[in-house]
């Protein structure tokens, strides 16, 4: 409560501790995942109120995008949320393809999937990783960055990149798979799967981690659904909504996978979420590696391409939940206008509900139960 | 009394997990001493392919690989004109390289790649810059060499046609 200067001088001891003390979480904080600044009002342990601070990354990404041919922008994506960079480059690929009325090669579509899952095993293996040692299970980061490197491996083998893949084109993917991909997946899912039962030994069936984790930042799913939320978040709030089922992208509607929900809503839902999401995706990789067909991976497009006047929409269910872009054409070489939804800025607006009357040393679980990635939310 | 049969289950399997893991073959690698195989899609430091059968490199100074770059990170001067044109400048800023890739889709000659090479920090900032020397395969000799055959075949198509223009130079700084 902010008190007048006059006013301030004249307060009693007992006055001013009921005001709340202020303190400052970041910006380089090592539990905040990239550059984010919490002010924080605590009575004792606990928080009054907390103030979100962004924009430390703030690169203007949008406005660069509408300066440079359609298919520049595709590089730039790979920057926002960095640590799931296929989905990204989807969302806009899927988006100019829309604008432009391109088809894109069956084969490719199902490129595109395995990948998305690949990608998305990584990303929730980032979380996984930094989630326990925020929570002070050190091991589990261990363990799940080795599997992550196979992961990366992976996507490095196909793509020739660890982290900014930048690796679907409009009308399709730039290359085919490298030959003995789809047995290295295999193998890969084998070892993955004997894995994910250690994590949940190690950690899920955790005494500790359970207590810390269980009850602990309640989202109810009004509050949820209210604030926009996406993604595990939502779903982990009780709400079955999957951009892949709802509104399926590629070839998502002929691959067999359930959405998993909880009605907890608290930060052990949305841990399990991403635990149970990791095994789907898995489920999905083997049916696309079966199913896959031969033919071509790329649309031939003319070399300047200029899609006609328009406004165009497409959403992709990246590892954080809803991310879409939209753009808008006027006939010429450039986007008039391009807007990203990043589904982390939309589920850390919801942070200072989740805080208020929370402990502080809640604090990092709950931040890192929503898995933000700041990239994506100053952009 | 849960707490303490949970405790001791928790501290049972985690042990149990860390028993296995205890067995199973090291993953890291003592990194500078050590590498890791790169895969051959790799997308590292560029070259430009040296083509022998030729006697030049494969580049023809077109720029199209210039006009796909979203960052503006390649710049070249052109040798000769028309069929049997090469760069004799070609340099790349690789401290705005984004290493996506776009120029060497872009490339309609394969005459640009990306090789395995990764290890491209430095405490200068010139060493971003690199030039065509740094960049042919082959290194300076195959830029000299680029520079006489495209000089040779310029003559001789000189020869071919009197009312052709003067032949141009390598470009000297």
């Amino acid at each position: 409560m902010p008190v007048s200067p006059e006013k301030q001088s004249t307060l009693s001891t007992v006055e001013i501790l009921s005001q709340g003390m202020v303190i400052n979480v970041g910006p380089q904080h090592p539990s905040t995942h990239g550059v984010l600044r919490l002010i924080l009002t605590l009575d004792g342990e606990q928080i009054l109120h907390c103030e979100p601070v962004i924009g430390y990354l703030h690169r203007g990404l949008e406005k660069m995008m509408e300066r440079r041919p359609y298919r520049h922008n595709i590089p730039f994506t790979d920057r926002l949320d960095y640590l799931a960079a296929l989905s990204n480059n989807l969302g806009i690929c899927q988006c100019i393809e829309r604008l432009g009325g391109v088809e894109v090669p069956e084969r490719a579509k199902y490129i595109r999937v395995l990948l998305m899952e690949l990608q998305r095993i990584a990303s929730h293996l980032v979380f996984l990783g930094t989630f326990g040692t925020d929570l002070g299970a050190t091991t589990m980061f261990l363990y799940a960055f080795r599997e992550r490197e196979l992961v990366l491996d992976l996507l490095e083998e196909c793509t020739g990149a660890r982290l900014t893949y930048n690796w679907i084109r409009v009308g399709g993917v730039p290359d085919d798979l490298p030959d003995g991909f789809a047995e290295k997946v295999l193998a890969f899912v084998k070892v993955f799967r004997q894995r994910l039962k250690e994590y949940d030994q190690l950690l899920t069936r955790n005494r500790i981690f359970r207590s810390r984790t269980q009850n602990i930042g309640v989202l109810p799913k009004d509050l949820a659904l209210a604030y926009g939320t996406s993604g595990p978040v939502l779903r982990a709030s009780g709400v079955a909504y999957d951009i892949r089922k709802v509104d399926p992208y590629e070839v998502y509607d002929r691959v067999e996978f359930d959405v998993p929900v909880f009605d907890r809503g608290d930060v052990w839902a949305r841990y399990l979420v991403r635990m149970e999401e990791m095994h789907q995706s898995l489920r999905i990789i083997e049916q696309v590696l079966r199913d896959m067909p031969d033919g071509p991976v790329q649309t031939k497009l003319p070399k300047i391409f200029k899609p006609p006047a328009g406004i165009a929409y497409s959403r992709v269910e990246s590892p954080r939940g809803e991310l879409s872009f939209m753009m808008v054409s006027d006939g010429s070489p450039n986007p008039v206008r391009v807007h990203i939804r990043a589904p982390s800025f939309v589920n850390l607006s919801v942070l200072p509900c989740l805080l208020e009357g929370a402990k502080v040393a809640d604090l990092v679980a709950i931040l890192g139960s929503i898995d933000v990635v700041l990239g994506e939310i100053d952009r | 009394m849960t707490y303490f049969i949970d405790g001791l289950a928790t501290l049972f399997f985690g042990m149990l997990v860390t028993w296995r893991n205890l067995w199973r073959p090291k993953v890291t690698v003592r990194y500078p001493y050590q590498k890791r195989p790169v895969p051959p899609r790799y997308r590292g430091l560029f070259y430009l392919k040296w083509n022998e059968e030729k006697q030049r490199l494969n580049c023809v100074g077109c720029t199209l690989c210039a006009q796909a770059c979203p960052t503006d990170v390649i710049s070249m001067v052109k040798l000769g004109k028309g069929t049997n044109a090469s760069v004799s400048e070609f340099t790349m800023d690789l401290g705005r390289c984004m290493f996506c890739n776009l120029c060497v889709e872009a490339c309609p000659f394969d005459a640009i790649y990306m090789g395995p090479v990764y290890e491209l920090a430095s405490e200068r900032r010139d060493a971003c810059l690199f030039r065509i020397t740094d960049l042919a395969q082959g290194g300076e000799e195959a830029v000299r060499k680029n520079i006489e055959t495209i000089q040779r075949l310029m003559a001789e198509e000189e020869k071919a046609k009197p009312a052709a223009t003067h032949p141009a130079g390598g470009h000297a700084e």
